[in-house]
């Protein structure tokens, strides 16, 4: 394998408020390949969107905190820099598109001149050459017409038009990573569709690698090469699309697969909707060990003791869990052992 | 547009009609006349008199004379100023208060959307906690006490110095003009203060504003061309009543600083019940009232493209 573009080592995030200190992001480490796409999965308030927020330089300090961690894109810290050469690599190596597409631009500026505000700071294009490529980009987000639309403001678009422009924002400067905040959350579905499509395609053409944040399990299915399962701001589990799917180490990644509704329902089980008991963790004050053993129906008595080790899995396949330790028993139905396979 | 414009301009009209209705009939509803005066008069002298001006005719006639002249653009002559035409009155001394007040806004707007910047800027720290002070002091202190202050401080200042530095009153030269232009904005820029603030820290949160942090672009850019522009909107709504009540309002530092504008015979003429200098005044302040706030809408349209083509 190919030497990573980002690597995100042992990153912790917290916020300081009146109430105490919010441990949003404990000790998250991934990676991210060129040209492939990394989904980050688990439930609102899990630590996903504080994750990429703070790669971006986006978390407002105080009251945020990187507290400890590193983040390097081709071997050199951004956590500390935005800048690499001179240049914010925020909207030219890592870009980002939001979840609500409507207010995510500025109501009194056209779009043509907001994608090409971007090229005019990194690229030092003049006004014209970057409006006219501002075209070309909403042309290539397949927006029609659009030398007329480039003059139109946000108002005149709509939600699934708004959310490609900002896509063609976010690829303006070619950049290396793309960052997708629960792209299509505010859309309806088939809007949705056509902007994953869209996604896809682009990633194809240019090779840029995607972090996908969503709660969506279809549009992991769909999209993702890698998956990586927070929970309370802690990952759980990570491996390929098909080791989440079809081989989940941990009860966590588990339960969310129970939880999504499906069209096959040969058996009774498949016919009921699962829900994970419990409420995520108050993350004033984590709980000890492990942060899902609360809500965890094979809880023993050391998971609310000592935080679990990761267990290797297969080749990139990995999980925190005390279940796969050498001392734990048998393993429950349906969770992938150390060896492979699913008993 | 153009409709949308035309449909304003029709209603305003119609306002300064119902303007001018309500002060002709809230005027003659006053008891007295511009000729109950200190001086006594024979009956007879009295019936020819106000046979003379139309006193004598039936209000409803009188009404319609005055709809007549007005619409024609004539005010007519004052009552108590010897052949003075009211026309001439505002011709005269409306440019002066139209400069004092054009000063003020610009005082006040520059002023307003400054401090409230750098307030929400600074927001919870010193700068901030000191100008929000000196705003609700700027708000709650009425003009005439600002004012007899400034003025009492430039005399200070003068005698200190050995010489004018500033003149401390009457009219002439811009010198003139800076400290009670000051004094009459003063509270509008502590109000448009408030608003800017507010505003400010509203377009900070927002999502098109992260958005432009995660293009990468430059904090001063961030600002200029994303929050300044929108959070400037709610103040040039308020601009509109604000100018005219300036232009207006500013007897009270007009006669604090001998500077000789309408707002002076708009005062004297209600004490001296001069029909014609009353109406006069008081319909121009309506129409031009009704202008600032159609020019005000035009101008929002300019900054905002959402109110451009509804309508």
């Amino acid at each position: 394998m190919s030497e990573p573009l980002l690597q995100v080592e042992n990153l912790h995030v917290d916020f300081q408020t009146y109430g105490g200190v919010v441990q949003a992001v404990r000790g998250v480490s991934f990676d991210v390949i060129a040209g492939q796409t990394l989904a980050i999965v688990g439930e609102s308030g899990c630590g996903k969107s504080v994750t990429v927020q703070s790669l971006m330089g986006l978390i407002p300090m105080p009251p945020g905190r990187i507290h400890q961690g590193s983040a390097r894109l081709r071997g050199q810290d951004i956590l500390v820099s935005k800048m690499i050469a001179g240049q914010d690599i925020r909207g030219s190596q890592i870009s980002m598109i939001f979840q609500d597409p409507m207010t995510s631009l500025n109501p009194t500026m056209n779009v043509g001149s907001q994608i090409a505000e971007t090229l005019e700071v990194h690229r030092g294009y003049s006004k014209s050459e970057a409006f006219a490529r501002a075209i070309e980009l909403l042309d290539m987000s397949k927006i029609p017409e659009a030398a007329k639309r480039a003059k139109q403001y946000p108002f005149e678009f709509s939600g699934g038009m708004l959310q490609r422009a900002m896509i063609a924002m976010a690829i303006a400067c070619e950049p290396a990573i793309l960052v997708a905040d629960e792209p299509t959350t505010a859309l309806d579905v088939t809007i949705q569709a056509q902007i994953l499509d869209l996604l896809s395609d682009l990633q194809k053409e240019t090779g840029m690698a995607i972090i996908l944040i969503t709660h969506d399990l279809g549009v992991v299915a769909r999209m993702a090469d890698e998956v990586m399962v927070m929970y309370a701001g802690q990952v759980v589990e990570k491996g390929s699309a098909d080791d989440i799917f079809y081989r989940s180490g941990h009860p966590y990644t588990q339960g969310l697969r129970q939880a999504m509704p499906t069209n096959n329902k040969s058996t009774e089980a498949e016919r009921t909707l699962e829900s994970i008991d419990g409420s995520p963790p108050d993350l004033f004050n984590p709980p000890r060990g492990c942060a899902y053993h609360p809500r965890c129906p094979y809880s023993m008595q050391v998971c609310a003791k000592q935080v679990p080790s990761a267990s290797k899995l297969g080749p990139s396949h990995q999980t925190q869990c005390w279940l796969h330790h050498d001392m734990a028993g048998p393993l429950p139905d349906g969770l992938v052992s150390v060896d492979g396979a699913a008993r | 547009m153009l409709t949308y414009f035309a449909k304003r301009i029709a209603l305003g009209l119609v306002t300064i009609w119902f303007i001018a209705s309500a002060t002709f009939f809230g005027m003659h509803a006053v008891p007295g006349d511009p000729l109950a005066g200190d001086k006594a008069m024979t009956a007879q002298i009295r019936a020819n008199l106000e046979a003379k001006y139309g006193l004598d005719k039936p209000l409803g006639s009188q009404y319609l004379i005055y709809l007549g002249n007005i619409a024609r653009g004539d005010f007519g002559i004052s009552y108590t100023q010897e052949n003075r035409r009211v026309n001439d009155i505002i011709r005269e001394h409306f440019p002066i208060s139209a400069t004092l007040g054009i000063l003020a806004i610009v005082f006040a707007g520059l002023g307003g959307v400054l401090w409230g910047a750098l307030t929400a800027l600074y927001r919870n720290r010193w700068p901030d906690v000191v100008i929000m002070f000196l705003v609700i002091l700027g708000i709650s202190v009425p003009s005439f006490v600002v004012a007899a202050i400034s003025q009492w401080s430039l005399v200070g200042a003068n005698l200190a110095a050995g010489t004018t530095i500033l003149p401390i009153g009457g009219w002439g030269t811009v010198w003139h003009m800076l400290v009670p232009a000051l004094v009459l904005g003063l509270s509008t820029m502590a109000y448009l203060t408030r608003l800017m603030r507010s505003s400010m820290l509203e377009v900070v949160s927002t999502d098109y504003i992260r958005t432009a942090k995660a293009k990468g672009l430059p904090a001063t850019q961030i600002f200029s061309r994303h929050q300044l522009r929108n959070a400037i909107l709610p103040v040039v709504t308020v601009l509109g009543p604000a100018i005219a009540g300036i232009t207006t309002g500013g007897f009270v530092v007009e006669i604090v600083f001998a500077i000789p504008g309408l707002g002076r015979y708009f005062v004297q003429a209600i004490q001296q019940l001069d029909y014609t200098v009353i109406m006069g005044t008081t319909v121009f302040y309506g129409a031009f009232l009704v202008f600032m706030v159609i020019l005000v809408d035009l101008v929002y349209g300019l900054i905002d493209p959402r109110v451009r083509v509804e309508k």
